[in-house]
C-alpha cells in the first residue's frame, strides 16, 4: 500500500488471461497459509509445524505484524518447554538454539527489507529474551553478533534510519551487558569518523559523532580545557570538509558546533561552560573563515546563511548590534534573497525582523 | 510512459475513482499482501475524500461495521478482523470515527466502549519516561506518543494519561538542529519532527519548540524538484508534502517554503490516467501517498480542497467541531 520507487509503466500494462489466473493461484496459495496458521494459533498449537508455517507466512509478506506476534508466542511457549523438560545447562543450549535459528531466520529478510519496522522490532525482542534467559556470557555473545550485523547493514545503505537506530540500541545493552560496563562510545567515535571518511554527506553519521562527543566528554569528566581542545579540534575537522561548501550535511554539522556559542543553548553542547569573551573570539574568527570561504563559491547560499546566523548570535552575546554588522548582514541577505527563492519568505521575514 | 510533466490540473474525479474502488481490488495479490494496513488505509482514503469533497464516498454504515469488527476486547483496533491489537490501527479507528460522526456507536455495539479504548491507549504509556509503545510487545516510537494523544484528545479523554511526562519525553527527542527523532539519540526526521511538534500542539506546549531554528531545517527540506525529502540529502517524496508541510504550518512557517513549487511537485507525482499520487513523478500509486498528497495541497489552499487540520491530518471542519465539545 505504501510503495516506494516502483515505476507506474512497469506494472500499468494489461494483464493477460494467464497472468491473471497465476495471480489468482498466488492469492489462493497465500490465503490458505494464512488461515492455516490462524487456526493452528487459534487453538494453541504452538509447535515446530507452526512455526514451519509461520515463516513461510512472514517470508511472503514480512509486514504482517500480527504473524510477527505469533511467532514471538510461538517461540515463548518452545522456551517455557526448554526450560521445564531439561536439567538446568541443556536447558539454555535448547534456548540459545532456538534463539540463533530464529536470528538466523532473520538475516534473508532484513537483507530484502531493510525498511521493515516489523522485522527489526522482531529481532530486538528476540535479543531482550536472549538477555532474560540465557546465562550473562551466552547473551553477550549473542549482542556482540549484532553489532557485525548492523555494520554490515550500514555499508549497504549507509542512512538507513532503523539501521542507526539498531546500532544505538545493540551498544547501549553491550555496555549494560559487559561485566565491567565499560563505555562503547570511544569506539564507536572511531566508527563513527570511518562512516564520516567513507561520505562526507552522511548527516547520520555526523549526528551520531555529535551524541558521542558529548557522551565522551561527561563520561571522562573532562575538564573545561579539554572540552575546548575537542572544540577546536572539531572545528578544524569541519573547517577541512568544507572544502565543499555546497554539501548541506557539513553545514548542519558546523551548526551543531555553533550551538556552543549560543548561551540558550550551550548546556546541551560539548563545551557548556565558556565564556561570553571566549563565545565572541571564537564567533568572531569562524565569520572570518567563513567569509574566506566565499571567494570562488559567491553562489553558495550556506555561506551567506552562516555569516548572518553568526554574526546576529555574536552581536547577541555582545549585547549591541553595531552598524557595520547590521549592513554587512542586509548586504549577506539581499544575495540571499537571491540564491534562494525557495525560501524567499523565510529571508522576507527575517529582513522585517531586522528592520524592526 | 505516462505523461508527468505537462499535467497540472488536480483530476479531483480519477482520484475519487481510485479511492472508492480500492476495496474491489481482490483479485490482485497486493490487496492481500496489505491486509495489515486495511483499516490506516480506510482512515487515509476517508479522510482523502473528504479533503476531496466527497465526504459520502464510501458508504457509512459499512463502513463502520467494518471498524468495529476491528476491536478487541481489550479496546484496542487491530488492522483488520483477526490481527492483533496495536496503537497505529487503534488511532485510526477514532479517526475514522470521529469522522463519521459515530464515535456513539462503540457504546452501543462496540466489543468495548469509549472509555475503554481510552484505557487500551493509557496502558501503553510507560510511567517513568512518559513515552509509549505500540503494544503489548514494547517498541516504542513517537509516532505512538503522537497517535495517542490525537486520539485520546479526540475522545475527550486525554486525562487520561500523564502529559506533562509525555512532553518532557518529546523534549529529549529533540536535536541541535531544533528537529526530534524517534527516541532520545536519534537523527531528525521529517516523519518524527510531525509527530513531535503534533503531541506538544496537542498538549498545548508549542512554546517549547524553537521555531526559528526547526522552521529553518524544515525549510530546508525543500529541494529544487519543489518536493520535500525527510532529511538532509535525500530525495524528495510527495509524502512529505504532509510531515513537513504540516510541521511548518503548526509553527506558523509555512510561507517559508515556496507553495507553488510544492504544488506544482505533488502534481506531478499524480496518476491522470487512473487517479491516485505515487511517491515521485511516474512511480505506482497507493492511497498512503494520495491522502498525504492531497492533505499536502489543503495546507497550500489549494483550490477545491477543503481545509486539513495540520495537527490531527483531518478535515478542519470536523476536528474544530469535535475538539469544542
Amino acid at each position: 500500500m505504501a510503495s516506494h520507487g516502483i515505476p507506474r509503466y512497469s506494472v500499468q500494462t494489461e494483464k493477460s488471461e494467464e497472468v491473471r489466473q497465476q495471480e489468482l493461484r498466488k492469492i489462493e496459495n497465500y490465503r490458505q497459509i494464512d488461515q492455516q496458521v490462524r487456526e493452528k494459533v487459534a487453538e494453541h498449537q504452538y509447535t515446530p509445524e507452526t512455526l514451519q508455517k509461520i515463516s513461510e507466512l512472514l517470508s511472503k509478506n514480512p509486514e504482517y505484524y500480527t504473524v510477527w506476534n505469533h511467532r514471538r508466542r510461538v517461540l515463548q511457549h518452545e522456551f517455557a518447554q526448554a526450560v521445564a523438560s531439561c536439567v538446568e545447562g541443556s536447558a539454555s543450549d535448547r534456548v540459545a538454539a532456538l534463539i540463533k535459528d530464529d536470528l538466523q531466520f532473520l538475516i534473508p529478510l532484513l537483507r530484502s527489507f531493510p525498511k521493515c519496522y516489523w522485522i527489526w522490532n522482531y529481532r530486538m525482542w528476540l535479543l531482550e529474551e536472549a538477555k532474560r534467559l540465557l546465562p550473562l556470557p551466552v547473551a553477550r555473545r549473542f549482542w556482540q553478533e549484532e553489532l557485525g550485523l548492523v555494520g554490515k547493514m550500514l555499508s549497504l545503505d549507509s542512512r538507513n534510519f532503523h539501521g542507526w537506530g539498531y546500532r544505538r540500541f545493540v551498544v547501549e545493552s553491550l555496555e549494560h551487558l559487559a561485566p565491567g560496563k565499560e563505555s562503547m562510545a570511544p569506539a564507536e567515535f572511531e566508527y563513527a569518523k570511518k562512516m564520516i571518511g567513507a561520505n562526507l554527506s552522511n548527516f547520520s553519521a555526523w549526528h551520531y559523532r555529535t551524541k558521542l562527543i558529548q557522551r565522551l566528554m561527561d563520561e571522562k569528566l573532562a575538564s573545561d580545557e579539554e572540552r575546548k581542545k575537542m572544540l577546536d579540534d572539531e572545528l578544524d575537522l569541519i573547517h577541512r570538509a568544507l572544502i565543499d561548501p555546497y554539501d548541506q550535511s557539513l553545514w548542519f554539522y558546523h551548526q551543531n558546533l555553533m550551538c556552543t556559542f549560543d548561551p540558550s543553548i550551550a548546556q546541551h553542547t560539548m563545551a557548556p561552560n565558556l565564556s561570553d569573551a571566549e563565545r565572541v573570539e571564537y564567533l568572531r574568527r569562524e565569520i572570518d573563515e567563513i567569509q574566506e570561504m566565499l571567494d570562488g563559491a559567491e553562489d553558495c547560499k550556506y555561506i551567506y546563511q552562516a555569516l548572518i546566523d553568526y554574526t546576529l548570535l555574536a552581536t547577541k552575546v555582545e549585547g549591541t548590534m553595531h552598524s557595520e554588522d547590521q549592513q554587512q548582514i542586509m548586504g549577506w541577505l539581499s544575495e540571499l534573497k537571491k540564491l534562494d527563492p525557495l525560501r524567499r519568505g523565510r529571508w522576507l521575514d527575517f529582513e522585517q525582523q531586522l528592520c524592526r | 510512459m505516462p505523461n508527468t510533466q505537462s499535467n497540472q490540473t488536480l483530476c479531483v474525479q480519477k482520484h475519487v475513482d481510485y479511492i472508492k474502488n480500492l476495496d474491489s481490488r481482490r483479485e490482485e495479490l497486493e490487496y492481500w499482501l496489505t491486509e495489515h494496513l486495511r483499516l490506516n488505509g480506510l482512515y487515509w482514503g476517508l479522510t482523502a475524500l473528504h479533503l476531496l469533497d466527497c465526504p459520502e464516498g464510501l458508504p457509512r454504515d459499512a463502513t463502520v461495521d467494518f471498524v468495529l469488527s476491528c476491536q478487541h476486547e481489550s479496546g484496542g483496533f487491530g488492522a483488520a478482523p483477526g490481527h492483533d491489537a496495536h496503537m497505529l490501527y487503534t488511532v485510526s479507528a477514532v479517526q475514522v470515527l470521529v469522522t463519521l460522526d459515530a464515535v456513539d456507536e462503540l457504546d452501543k455495539r462496540g466489543r468495548a466502549n469509549k472509555q475503554k479504548v481510552a484505557s487500551y491507549i493509557a496502558g501503553l504509556q510507560d510511567g517513568e519516561t512518559g513515552s509509549f509503545m505500540g503494544d503489548e510487545w514494547g517498541e516504542k516510537d513517537t509516532r505512538f506518543l503522537y497517535g495517542a494523544l490525537n486520539a485520546l484528545s479526540l475522545l475527550g479523554l486525554l486525562d487520561t494519561v500523564d502529559v506533562p511526562r509525555a512532553v518532557a519525553y518529546v523534549q529529549q527527542c529533540e536535536n541541535l538542529d531544533g528537529g526530534y527523532g524517534i527516541c532520545p539519540g536519534a537523527e531528525s526526521h521529517a516523519g518524527q519532527v510531525f509527530t513531535c511538534v503534533g503531541a506538544l500542539a496537542i498538549a498545548q506546549r508549542l512554546d517549547l519548540v524553537n521555531k526559528d531554528r526547526l522552521g529553518g531545517w524544515l525549510s530546508e527540506r525543500q529541494v529544487e524538484e519543489g518536493g520535500f525529502n525527510g532529511r538532509p540529502e535525500k530525495l524528495p517524496d510527495a509524502c512529505y508534502s504532509w510531515w513537513v508541510g504540516a510541521s511548518l504550518a503548526m509553527i506558523d512557517r509555512l510561507h517559508w517554503i515556496d507553495g507553488s513549487k510544492l504544488a506544482a511537485f505533488i502534481l506531478r507525482c499524480q496518476d491522470p490516467e487512473n487517479g491516485g499520487f505515487g511517491d515521485r513523478p511516474g512511480n505506482v500509486v497507493d492511497v498512503f501517498h494520495t491522502h498525504f498528497s492531497v492533505a499536502g495541497l489543503s495546507l497550500l489552499g489549494f483550490d477545491g480542497i477543503k481545509e486539513v487540520d495540520p495537527v490531527y491530518c483531518m478535515p478542519k471542519s470536523i476536528t474544530a467541531k469535535y475538539l469544542s465539545r
